[in-house]
Parts: structure tokens; C-alpha cells; sequence
């Protein structure tokens, strides 16, 4: 069965899908919006672990939409829920924490400054950051940013201040700037996708300190779902279903996008024909819906005679390491630790690009410090262990208490995630979800560049804190990814033979297809990019009502 | 082409607890080596006998009395009540019972019945007696050797099922069944650092919503 011909039919209502929802909408066109998850509503939004943290709240269960995890191509792959983000109207930005970092200068051109690096397909991106930087503006202030922008040696230029002033922040805060001054480093406010005052109707932050990996229930987390959702559907034209898969995007005999098969949430097949296809499920679901949309035209999936959809995965490399407080301890001379308040909201980004590669490196990152997330049952199943050094009894239950009497302040690396040749998305024919379409295939295999860099990182986070003079210091790790940040599976470029979307991020070979998530981006940069993936559907946005208005 | 070898084994603990970073509260569904319900191997499950009630008369929905017995004894070993309130005080085995009724949980079920009828087996063997007439002291020394047996045994992973969900059961929203009084989130200090809006409001029943919550069902198409 065919619904009638909209303007617009976009998949996926995250960062990426819904600026161009919104705008779209604006300009008059008629846009449905396909998200394959819930559409929750601040009442929804419960301070309860077991269920936004455990079960399948956010996340599908791995045994119904597993993505097929691989660490090197001679490896097996394991069925997993990593590299999913949120299932839901909104995507990631629903659960995130809401790091709105922008990228920096040098992010746009990194092939050019570092030079080639072997075993790295690194490139440049087709657009500056100057041509960025109008779209940053206007996805702040439609997002709603709190921020305070101050000089360093890497400060990205701006046109003006941020939307909103900073949230308020623990004195913990200026322990660390402090400490960062002694080293001759720069303390920056980290700017948050939280509002801090009453803005554009929405409700400011309360300071409630779950917010990473929860929905926020005052609506002041400035997740897509709180702000350009329902500014889109306040346009009237714009069409939300929730609860619809895409299945694949369909060509007509010109190899033009015609139409997207989807899954309604009865389990039914619809076809919602599109004079214009833009899809922004995330870089790994993205790709596995082109890769798995085969046509005579296409056989290699859509837009794929390149054969680079999938190409050039990236996740963001992770480090981190705890200070714990002993409050019984140090709170007599530290009275600021039993101080409730929630964000540290400080970064360093000193390291983002060193000037020479003495240290094996020159692309460093970002350091964000924050305090460890208070959910008490991922910390209990943490103190417990596992294997045969797992503790129980009275053992376990002095940990418990000690973490009681502690206040644990830790930092984490983003830092650059070189791209590979051996890092990529494939499709499973064997390993098919519960909607029988065949799921996401990762393989993973990292630059030695990208531990050496974290590792750099992580011995300067820890320099910081043990300036702190805490009780104790733990490296967490210096060899992680972070999955939910995700680009790089269509990257854009001027080449067409080198890339899936020109700078536009409209497909070379699909002239009515785009691709706004995190797809397009040749390089991650070193900060969380969910502020870029919006600031870029905003320019895409731009260029397509232009476009279509001729 | 890309083939997931073994579903079970290969969904490994790793897979589970790898971090993702923004989920500071971590990501991490229930246990190891969870299997596509669709491939499990359906063993006849044995006649558990009639379903029980706990101490306090509350029926049981997943565990007979006799396994209901030793579950509860088994969590009391993994927190044992001390100067502050233990897994029994909690109703941690009330938690556990009710939610291994979750549909999608199904092959957890399993495999924690499959553990529970194993920590049986092995205590009539050692000591012939069943789980809950041992001694603390027996009991740890069992629940040990289940912790310490290979890493991707039966054994091994019933131990860590047991520890997460006597954890959740102890630190999760009382609305599950467990963390009677908030007794765990006393324990732990969750809250004692919060301001406002911490705890769930009055009357929240996480696992209804955990089924219901956004969902919109009927016509989704003009």
C-alpha cells in the first residue's frame, strides 16, 4: 500500500533529522518524519535506573536488534547493543548529557595539517569552519545553549556569546581552575544543551544531577525532543510517526529516490513516497539502511557504486580516571564536598593539537571533568567485580558503605579517532532483528595513534587531579570508544569517487537523497560532535528549502 | 560474510558492560551470555511444583517455595544483613522473583532457574542438605566455588546474575518489588547528596512503564 506523495520524507528525529524537520516545515513543505522508537513524554521521564539504564527503555535488547561487533577483521563478531543511541523521538540527544562542544578550525582541515599519517584514510572536509560557524550560532540558540566563552590558545572564534549564561556549577569547579592555572593550563566552562534560564517557553535546568543517560522530565535538557520537535509539529506541517522502521529507500527507473518502505507500529508495511529522501538514523543504522536498500540500479546498496558507504567508521576515542573524597576524611577542610550541587562543567583543551609528534601524536583532544554519575546500582555492580575477584557478603557491603562516604570527581577523554581502512559497517545476511532486516556488521580496528594520544590525555587529567590531593586516584582505561558518537559511514567531499555526499551532504549518485546524522563527517574532531551534527542539518536545511524553492 | 558465531557464548559480558560514555549510569542490561530467545535450547523445564509464597505471604510468580527458599538464602549471602539492613530485609528475592516475569527477560529466566537448580544439586552433594538448611558459612563456600569456576561456565554466570540481580533488587525503584523501606539507597547514599526531584515521585510503577510508557497505539496514518 502507497500513502499519498509528501515533500519531504526523513528517518530518523535525532540531532540530524530534526533541524531539517523543523526548517523544512517552516518553509511550508510537507515532511513526515519516520522514528523507528516511542515517543516519550516528559511524564515518561522517571528517575528510576532499572528503567532507563537496564532494559530496553532506550536501548533495543540485544537478542532482538543485536549490532554484530568484530575488534579486527579475523576476529568473530559478538552480538551486542553497543553503537546503538536512543530508540526514540529525539535519538540521542534524549539520554545524552549534553556536552555542546563546537568543532574547531583545524577540525575541518586535519589531512592538511598533520600531513598523510600511514595507515590512516584521513581527509579534509569540503567546508571550513567559517562556513560552519553561522550554523552553530542558530543551532545553539534553537536548541538552547548555556555557555561562557573564554579565550585559549584553542578557542574556536564566535560571533557572540552563548543564547543562555552557564548553569551553576560546584565549587569543585574553581579547585580545578586553580589547579589548571598552577600548570600554566586553561580551565574552560564546558557549555551544555541544558537551558539555565527560562527560555523560548521551556522550563530552566533543576539541578536534579541525573541527567546523563536519563530524559529530563522538566524538558530543560535541550534534546530535539524538547525544543525542534515540537517546533516542527507547531508548523503544522510536519508529520511525527513514531513506532516506523524504515526497512529501505526505494529507486525509481532514474535511480532517483522515490519512496521509503517502512514498518508501522503494527508491524504493517507501508511506502510513504518523498520528492526528497534525507536519512539520519545514526552513522551505523544509516549506512545499514542504504547498504541494505538494493535495487538493479544500486546492487550494492543505494548511492553505493563507490563501494564507500559504511567506510571509514568513527567512534570517539575514551579514557578516564576517578578521584575518590573520603568525606569523613577530608570534609572538615574541605566543607565544598558535601556540596550537592551537580555539574563541575570544566574542560581542558590545551592538548587539542600538539606542535610536534615527540609524543607519538600530534591530534590530542578534550578533557570534560565531571562528578561520577550518581546511579547507585551501576556503581554497586562496579565495586562488586567480576570473575573470581568478584566480592560478596561483608566484603561488598564495606565497599558499598565506603562509597557512601565518598565523592568521586573523574574526567573524560574525547580525543581524535583516526580513520581506518579497517574500521567499517557491513550488513549481516545471515543475522537478521526482529523485523527480519538484516542488522549492522562493525568492525573495528583502531590507529596506534588514537592510544597514544588518550593516554597522553588521561596522565594529564590525572595530573589534575591529584592536584586536588584526593584519597585516591584510578585509571579507568586509555583504550576505549566511545560507540555513541558515531561518523564518518558517508562521508562528504568534493570528490566523487572519494566520498558518498558532496558538500551539500546530498548523495553524488542519488541527486534527492541526503544524509544529515553524523555520517558525514570525514574526521569526529576531539569533542562530542552532537552540537555539530545539528549546526550541519541546519546548513543542509538551508541548502535544500533553497533548492527546492528553486 | 558477517556471521555471528554461537549466539550465546558470543554475546559475551563484555558486550554488556563495555562503556559508553554518557551513560555514565551505564548501559548495562541484565548479566552475560544472553541468547536469542529463538535459539535457546528448549529443555522440558522441570516441574517446579507449586508456585510459593515468601514469609510475609506474598505469592510468588516465578519460584516455587522450595526454590524461593534458596534464592532468598543465596541473596542474604550476597548482602548479608550487618549494622545495616541486608537482601531479606530488602525483599531483594521478591524483586527477583517478579521480574523474571519481564517477556523479554525470558532466557534470563531460564538460565537463573537453570543456576538455582545447579546450587541445589551441589549442596545435596557436598553436604546433603539443600541450599538453605547450610550454614552461612557452607553456604558462602558454595557460592564461592560458583564464582570461581570458569568464566563462561553455567556456574559462573549464575553467580553473576545472582550478584546484579540481588543489586538491582536492592538499589532499584521500590516500585519493582525490592529496596523495601529504600533501605539500599540508605545504604549506598543516594539521595544524601541529591536536591530536589532524586527519587522517583510517589506512585511510580517503573515496570508499567517500562511497558506502556510512549507508546501510542492505533492508526498512525491519516
Amino acid at each position: 500500500m502507497s500513502l499519498p506523495e509528501v515533500d519531504v520524507c526523513i528517518i530518523g528525529s535525532g540531532a540530524g533529522g530534526a533541524p531539517m524537520a523543523l526548517e523544512l516545515g517552516r518553509a511550508g513543505f510537507k515532511v513526515v518524519v519516520l522514528e523507528k522508537g516511542r515517543h516519550y513524554q516528559p511524564q515518561d521521564f522517571i528517575h528510576d535506573e532499572i528503567l532507563n539504564s537496564r532494559r530496553n527503555f532506550f536501548m533495543p535488547l540485544p537478542w532482538e536488534e543485536p549490532h554484530l561487533v568484530r575488534h579486527g577483521a579475523q576476529s568473530r563478531y559478538e552480538r551486542s547493543n553497543v553503537a546503538w543511541t536512543a530508540n526514540c523521538v529525539g535519538g540521542g540527544t534524549v539520554h545524552m548529557s549534553g556536552f555542546f562542544y563546537r568543532l574547531k578550525p583545524v577540525d575541518f582541515r586535519l589531512r592538511s595539517t598533520l600531513g598523510a599519517v600511514s595507515g590512516s584514510t584521513l581527509a579534509d572536509w569540503p567546508i571550513s569552519y567559517e562556513e560552519l560557524a553561522p550554523f552553530y550560532d542558530k543551532a545553539e540558540a534553537e536548541l538552547g545553549v548555556s555557555g561562557e566563552a573564554v579565550p585559549h590558545p584553542f578557542a574556536e572564534p564566535r560571533s557572540g556569546p552563548y543564547p543562555l549564561p552557564p548553569l551553576d556549577v560546584h565549587p569543585v569547579a574553581s579547585e580545578i581552575d586553580k589547579a589548571c592555572k598552577a600548570m600554566g593550563w586553561h580551565s574552560l566552562p564546558t557549555a551544555r544543551g541544558i537551558i539555565s534560564r527560562p527560555y523560548r517557553g521551556r522550563a530552566p535546568c533543576s539541578y536534579c544531577s541525573l541527567c546523563g543517560s536519563y530524559g529530563c522530565e522538566t524538558g530543560a535538557k535541550s534534546g530535539t525532543n524538547a525544543s525542534l520537535i515540537p517546533a516542527a509539529l507547531a508548523t503544522g506541517n510536519v508529520d511525527l510517526r513514531p513506532g516506523c522502521m524504515a526497512r529501505s529507500v526505494e529507486v525509481d527507473k532514474q535511480g532517483r529516490a522515490k519512496s521509503v518502505i517502512y514498518l508501522d507500529e503494527n508491524g504493517v508495511v507501508q511506502e510513504q513516497p518523498a520528492k526528497v529522501v534525507v536519512v539520519s538514523c545514526t552513522a551505523v543504522e544509516s549506512a545499514r539502511l542504504l547498504l541494505n536498500s538494493t535495487s538493479g540500479r544500486f546492487p550494492r546498496g543505494l548511492a553505493n557504486g563507490s563501494g564507500l558507504v559504511g567506510k571509514n567508521l568513527l567512534f570517539s576515542s575514551f579514557g578516564e580516571s576517578y578521584a575518590t573524597f573520603r568525606v569523613s576524611k577530608q570534609g572538615e577542610a574541605r566543607p565544598w564536598l558535601k556540596d550537592p550541587a551537580p555539574f563541575v562543567n570544566r574542560s581542558v583543551q590545551d592538548f587539542y593539537l600538539l606542535p610536534d609528534s615527540r609524543f607519538g601524536f600530534r591530534k590530542g583532544g578534550t578533557l570534560g571533568f565531571m562528578w561520577a554519575h550518581p546511579n547507585p546500582i551501576h556503581a554497586a555492580v562496579e565495586l562488586a567485580g567480576d570473575g573470581k575477584s568478584a566480592l560478596f557478603g561483608k566484603a561488598l557491603k564495606d565497599k558499598m558503605r565506603e562509597y557512601r562516604d565518598s565523592r568521586i570527581l573523574q574526567f573524560e577523554v574525547y580525543a581524535e579517532w583516526l580513520p581506518t581502512s579497517g574500521t567499517y559497517v557491513s550488513v549481516s545476511e545471515d543475522t537478521k532483528d526482529k523485523y527480519g532486516i538484516p542488522v549492522a556488521a562493525i568492525t573495528v580496528e583502531r590507529h596506534p595513534m588514537d592510544f597514544a594520544a588518550t593516554r597522553f590525555l588521561v596522565e594529564r587529567g590525572e595530573e589534575v587531579l591529584l592536584r586536588l590531593d584526593p584519597d585516591d586516584v584510578r585509571r579507568k582505561g586509555v583504550m576505549g570508544e566511545t560507540t555513541i558518537l558515531q561518523h564518518g559511514t558517508c562521508r562528504f567531499g568534493n570528490d566523487a569517487a572519494a566520498s558518498v555526499l558532496d558538500k551539500h551532504c546530498r548523495a553524488h549518485e542519488v541527486p534527492n537523497l541526503y544524509v544529515v546524522d553524523g555520517s558525514f563527517m570525514p574526521t569526529g574532531g576531539s569533542v562530542p560532535s552532537t552540537l555539530t551534527i545539528a549546526a550541519n542539518s541546519f546548513r543542509v536545511a538551508h541548502h535544500l528549502v533553497r533548492a527546492m524553492k528553486g | 560474510m558477517p556471521r555471528a558465531h554461537s549466539p550465546r557464548s558470543r554475546l559475551s559480558r563484555r558486550s554488556f558492560i563495555q562503556r559508553l560514555s554518557f551513560f555514565g549510569g551505564g548501559v548495562v542490561l541484565l548479566g552475560s551470555a544472553c541468547k536469542r530467545s529463538e535459539e535457546k535450547a528448549k529443555a522440558p523445564p522441570a516441574d517446579p511444583g507449586p508456585l510459593g509464597a515468601t514469609v510475609n505471604g506474598q505469592a510468588l510468580r516465578t519460584f516455587s517455595a522450595f526454590e524461593y527458599a534458596a534464592v532468598a538464602a543465596a541473596c542474604e549471602r550476597i548482602l548479608p544483613r550487618d549494622e545495616d539492613a541486608g537482601a531479606l530485609d530488602a525483599d531483594v528475592p521478591v524483586y527477583i522473583d517478579r521480574i523474571l516475569q519481564t517477556p523479554a527477560l525470558e532466557t534470563i529466566r531460564d538460565d537463573f532457574l537453570s543456576g538455582v537448580a545447579a546450587l541445589e544439586r551441589r549442596s545435596q552433594r557436598m553436604f546433603q542438605k539443600g541450599f538453605s538448611a547450610l550454614t552461612p558459612e557452607q553456604q558462602d563456600e558454595l557460592l564461592a566455588l560458583f564464582r570461581d569456576s570458569p568464566p563462561k561456565s553455567g556456574e559462573a554466570h549464575f553467580f553473576e546474575l545472582l550478584t546484579v540481580m540481588t543489586l538491582e533488587g536492592y538499589l532499584g525503584d521500590p516500585s519493582y518489588g525490592g529496596n523495601k523501606g529504600k533501605v539500599g539507597w540508605k545504604l549506598m547514599g543516594f539521595g544524601a547528596v541529591g536536591t530536589v526531584a532524586m527519587a522517583p515521585p510517589e506512585g511510580h510503577d517503573g515496570p508499567k512503564c517500562l511497558r506502556e510508557c510512549g507508546l501510542h497505539h492505533g492508526g498512525a496514518h491519516k
